[in-house]
């Protein structure tokens, strides 16, 4: 572990990772700083939501090794880990009467055991929780009787209560609307500012990433291509090298974050720029 | 638990009672319940009366509750593992199991003269054994056990055990009599020697049961989101299969491979209390007691006055007649209610 000091939240070395005998990650070794907001982008089947699980220990290594405050995660109890690190994955399903209080009792779990009643932290952290994500008043409500965006803060609010100091997202704003989107992405961010956690997130909107992030990563077939500030990794020549598209950037003049606009695709017999 | 578990839990625990009043009265003498009380309360108008309740009828109802209860908690359990609402107990092998290995005893010898000697302990065995089988198969290579390979396996498992049993029939010309109904699964001839064999098997299982629900709890958020909170999501599947499996033996293995039961009362008590599992499990536990004595009160008063017979049966109906007649309406609602 050189490269990893405990100053990193969450670091992985060398690792490579996959499904089946299909690798999709290589070699790959990134650091994420504590109190930090990182983007992970990049087109379809590029790796960034293998890098996730794999950052998560949702999926196990073929190489490598991911540290959790610099002590490796793959030897640490799992509900160790979960009290320092939360996950969203992508589309969760519930049973369809279980009620939201019920689901997000469940992010108590790796405080409270398999076995044990919640204390008043417990209780305490459910209902900060349920208030965060907006959620409280759909308490006793199925979870399945709620709209796709009530349905994903609910969901959050499940991460939440986990009271965890790291939180990592995949697509949180995945089949919402652009109201909701906006929703979830500004909770996601007073979560980093107001509360100081640290926030790995998959997006696919480029322009979200830029807008919310203070740290974007560009992936494409498993390999790290950009890795910096939004200025400097959402550019032109970056766009046309991993997602083959051709795209204006500007400044957006309220928030003060790149905004791409692309206009073309660039084909397979074009020679590539850079 | 929400209020409407402790709803479910006294209103199941008062119809229970009432319907073991019923299930001490009905048979060839048939008692009021009134004298059924006096019979319990040791204040009894005849010596038969007595010998009857005490010797036959309350032994069996026993064992109905408690087999209902094991088989419930079982089927509960199953559909968090398998989020399947078609799981039940006999897709872990459990069934399929007991059943060959009992047939293979039978006919290499073995009685059911005296059952509860060794017949129950050959078929816990038999039960135990193939549901290690279903949960070796359902591993794949990479050592994940998803829950569509298990409700695979254990179909698997199953319709082989049973070809095998048919065979072992056939192949020994044994006449069927007594393996059918065990086949189906009965409460016939279930008597105090029974349950000293189910008893033990059932306070060790059902509480271990009842504990695993914080655990099914996170297995029904799916595998992500269980390992997310800190849940051993493998290790964690395994032992609750292991635990369902042992629910569904010990019951197995003293009155047959009684159907459908341990899906229903689970389903109906998911109606009523929700998903959280800490509600269901000891709901189902209730529901499903209360559906098999019921059931098995139905098939005394079938066997009493048979619908297309002039004169009464002379073995009694099997109850599990009686819960696979229930099974098939009850899975045509589960189809309406999934169209809809």
């Amino acid at each position: 572990m050189s490269d990893a000091t405990p100053a990193m939240a969450l670091a992985a070395e060398q690792i490579s990772a996959g499904y089946d005998r299909r690798t999709v990650l290589a070699d790959l070794s990134v650091g994420i700083s504590r109190g930090t907001v990182t983007a992970l982008v990049g087109p379809n089947g590029s790796g960034k939501s293998t890098l996730l699980k794999t950052l998560a220990r949702l999926l196990q290594l073929s190489a490598g090794a991911v540290y959790l405050d610099g002590k490796a995660i793959a030897r640490m109890p799992t509900a160790a880990v979960a009290r320092t690190l939360a996950v969203l994955p992508q589309g969760p399903t519930a049973p369809a009467d279980l009620t939201v209080a019920e689901l997000v009792e469940q992010g108590r779990y790796p405080h409270v055991g398999p076995l044990r009643m919640l204390r008043r932290q417990d209780h305490i952290a459910i209902t900060e929780a349920l208030t965060l994500t907006n959620t409280a008043q759909f308490a006793d409500r199925p979870v399945d009787s709620l709209s796709g965006g009530e349905r994903q803060r609910v969901w959050l609010a499940l991460a939440l209560a986990q009271s965890t100091p790291i939180l990592l997202l995949d697509e949180p704003t995945t089949f919402l609307d652009i109201g909701h989107q906006i929703e979830v992405l500004d909770l996601v961010c007073s979560l980093n500012r107001n509360h100081g956690k640290t926030i790995i997130m998959v997006l696919h909107d480029l322009n979200h990433a830029a807008r919310y992030a203070d740290r974007m990563i560009a992936l494409r077939a498993g390999q790290i291509i950009a890795d910096g500030p939004p200025v400097t990794v959402l550019t032109p020549a970056l766009l046309e090298q991993v997602f083959g598209v051709r795209a204006t950037v500007l400044i957006d003049p309220i928030t003060q974050a790149p905004v791409c606009l692309p206009y073309g695709v660039i084909k397979p017999g074009d020679p590539t720029p850079c | 638990m929400n209020r409407q578990t402790y709803v479910v839990l006294a209103s199941g625990g008062a119809l229970l009672v009432l319907l073991v009043v019923l299930h001490l009265g009905v048979g060839s003498v048939s008692l009021t319940p009134g004298e059924v009380l006096r019979v319990v309360l040791d204040q009894a108008d005849q010596p038969l009366h007595r010998q009857i309740v005490w010797e036959l009828r309350l032994p069996r109802a026993l064992i109905a509750i408690v087999a209902g209860t094991l088989l419930g908690l079982a089927g509960a359990l199953l559909q968090t593992i398998m989020r399947n609402p078609l799981a039940e107990p006999g897709l872990t092998g459990v069934s399929a199991g007991g059943v060959f290995f009992a047939v293979l005893w039978l006919t290499r010898g073995g009685t059911m003269a005296e059952p509860g000697r060794t017949l129950p302990f050959v078929a816990l065995a038999g039960g135990l054994a193939a549901s290690g089988l279903v949960l070796l198969m359902a591993r794949s290579r990479s050592g994940n056990t998803d829950p569509v390979r298990l409700v695979l396996a254990g179909v698997l498992v199953s319709a082989i055990l049973s070809s095998a049993t048919t065979f072992v029939l056939v192949r020994n010309n044994q006449s069927l009599g007594g393996i059918l109904t065990w086949m189906i699964g009965s409460l016939n001839g279930r008597v105090w020697i029974h349950w000293n064999v189910l008893w033990p098997w059932a306070a060790f299982a059902l509480p271990v049961g009842l504990l695993c629900a914080g655990v099914a709890n996170a297995l029904q958020l799916g595998d992500s989101i269980a390992a997310s909170i800190g849940v051993p999501v493998e290790r964690a599947r395994l032992a609750l299969l292991a635990v369902a499996a042992l629910l569904a033996a010990s019951a197995v293995a003293v009155v047959g491979a009684v159907g459908f039961v341990g899906l229903i009362g689970s389903h109906l008590t998911r109606r009523l209390v929700g998903d959280d599992a800490r509600c269901v499990f000891p709901g189902s536990v209730i529901i499903t007691a209360v559906l098999l004595v019921g059931a098995d009160v139905a098939a005394q008063i079938i066997t009493l006055n048979p619908p297309f017979a002039t004169t009464p049966y002379r073995a009694g109906l099997p109850v599990g007649a009686v819960t696979a007649l229930l099974g098939a309406p009850f899975f045509l609602y589960l189809l309406r209610r999934s169209s809809s």
